[in-house]
């Protein structure tokens, strides 16, 4: 168990974790929300589609109640599903120039443009910084195969608590 | 019972296929699930087509955990040989997996047998080293097929909880019939 000393220690602590600071962090989480918008609350009654699937559960013997409980949970399934197959059909694409940029050919052109200007040998190995820093984020990322993993992996709580939603409105009929 | 699948199109998006999956193939998986099914309600009828869609999930990320393999050892290939001027990822991965098929050209052969001569390796060390680079993505693949398990039992246990719900409404109604008729019997039956 915690002391409270420890406690107290972590909420000092947690207060000062405001979010991303960087540019790069910052630019990240502003798409949080709008990867596949499954953070945003929608309203499923006032569709045309809730109310049709309503009437043709209470068609079925379901109480209204029990009607507007299933199919609301199963439109938020279905929206859940469909988030999961436009993350695996587009994940992010990958950058084949820079997958592809060859350090040591970007160098020597580097070293050539640099021979009439003033740039200086300092200058020349930071931008060559940069290009390998980014191709080293890009290769990170893996292909297409590893991006889609990873974008679907991300909807694994989505798809959890929307299939419990629905086993428990069916179940509780 | 196609109408019934028809009737629920408009209210329920239906799951996609993914460009050169088989239509009819994901049609008759659906039948099947379905011909298990007596009288199936449209709401049954709606659980069981996403358990389909389940299924044809766990057939995906199946094929995606050797894909990933597939890519890890192109990468590692691809890193073999720096002095090169360019090399192409998309060209390894593309030579590698016809390799791989055994049904590799000529020209893919040779440079894939280079590039595992330059590395020094075999196809299975290059596959140990491959699955080793890739065990994180490849343990996302395995918890997403776990996923996949876990909500078609979920989907079955509703399915089950929804037929059992209709054997036994269907059975009250006979026994209120007979009950009924009974009633009737004695009313008639002179004082």
């Amino acid at each position: 168990m915690l002391s409270r000393l420890k406690t107290l220690t972590n909420r000092l602590n947690a207060q000062k974790s405001t979010g991303p600071n960087t540019s790069h962090g910052k630019r990240i989480s502003s798409r949080n929300s709008i990867k596949h918008g499954l953070n945003v609350k929608v309203d499923f009654e006032s569709s045309d589609t809730y109310t049709s699937l309503k009437s043709l559960l209470v068609k079925q013997g379901c109480s209204p109640f029990e009607a507007a409980d299933i199919a609301t949970s199963l439109l938020n399934y279905r929206r859940v599903m469909d988030a999961y197959y436009e993350s695996y059909t587009q994940p992010e694409e990958v950058d084949e120039f820079n997958w592809n940029m060859h350090l040591p050919g970007v160098h020597r052109a580097l070293e050539e443009m640099s021979k009439d200007s003033e740039v200086t040998a300092s200058e020349m190995l930071s931008v060559l910084r940069v290009f390998a820093r980014s191709q080293r984020d890009e290769r990170r990322r893996g292909g297409p195969v590893f991006r889609r993993t990873v974008d679907c992996h991300k909807l694994i709580r989505y798809q959890r608590n929307a299939i419990s939603r629905l086993s428990k409105a069916i179940r509780s009929e | 019972m196609n109408d019934l699948v028809k009737s629920l199109a408009p209210f329920l998006s239906n799951p996609k296929l993914l460009p050169g999956e088989s239509e009819s193939e994901f049609q008759a998986s659906l039948e099947g699930l379905l011909s298990e099914l007596e009288n199936p309600s449209p709401l049954n009828i709606a659980l069981v087509t996403q358990l389909n869609e389940c299924l044809w999930w766990i057939k995906r990320h199946t094929v995606d955990k050797e894909l990933l393999l597939h890519e890890s050892m192109a990468r590692i290939l691809s890193k073999v040989d720096h002095h090169i001027e360019f090399y192409d990822n998309q060209k390894i991965s593309s030579a590698l997996e016809s390799f791989l098929a055994s049904n590799a050209s000529k020209n893919d052969k040779k440079f894939i047998d280079d590039l595992l001569k330059k590395a020094e390796l075999t196809v299975s060390d290059l596959r140990a080293r491959g699955f080793k680079d890739a065990a994180k993505h490849l343990k996302m693949a395995d918890e997403l097929i776990h996923r996949q398990y876990q909500t078609m039992r979920h989907l079955q246990r509703s399915i089950d909880s929804v037929d059992f719900k209709s054997r036994l409404i269907k059975r009250m109604d006979l026994e209120l019939a007979d009950l009924e008729n009974k009633t009737l019997t004695i009313n008639v039956k002179p004082s």
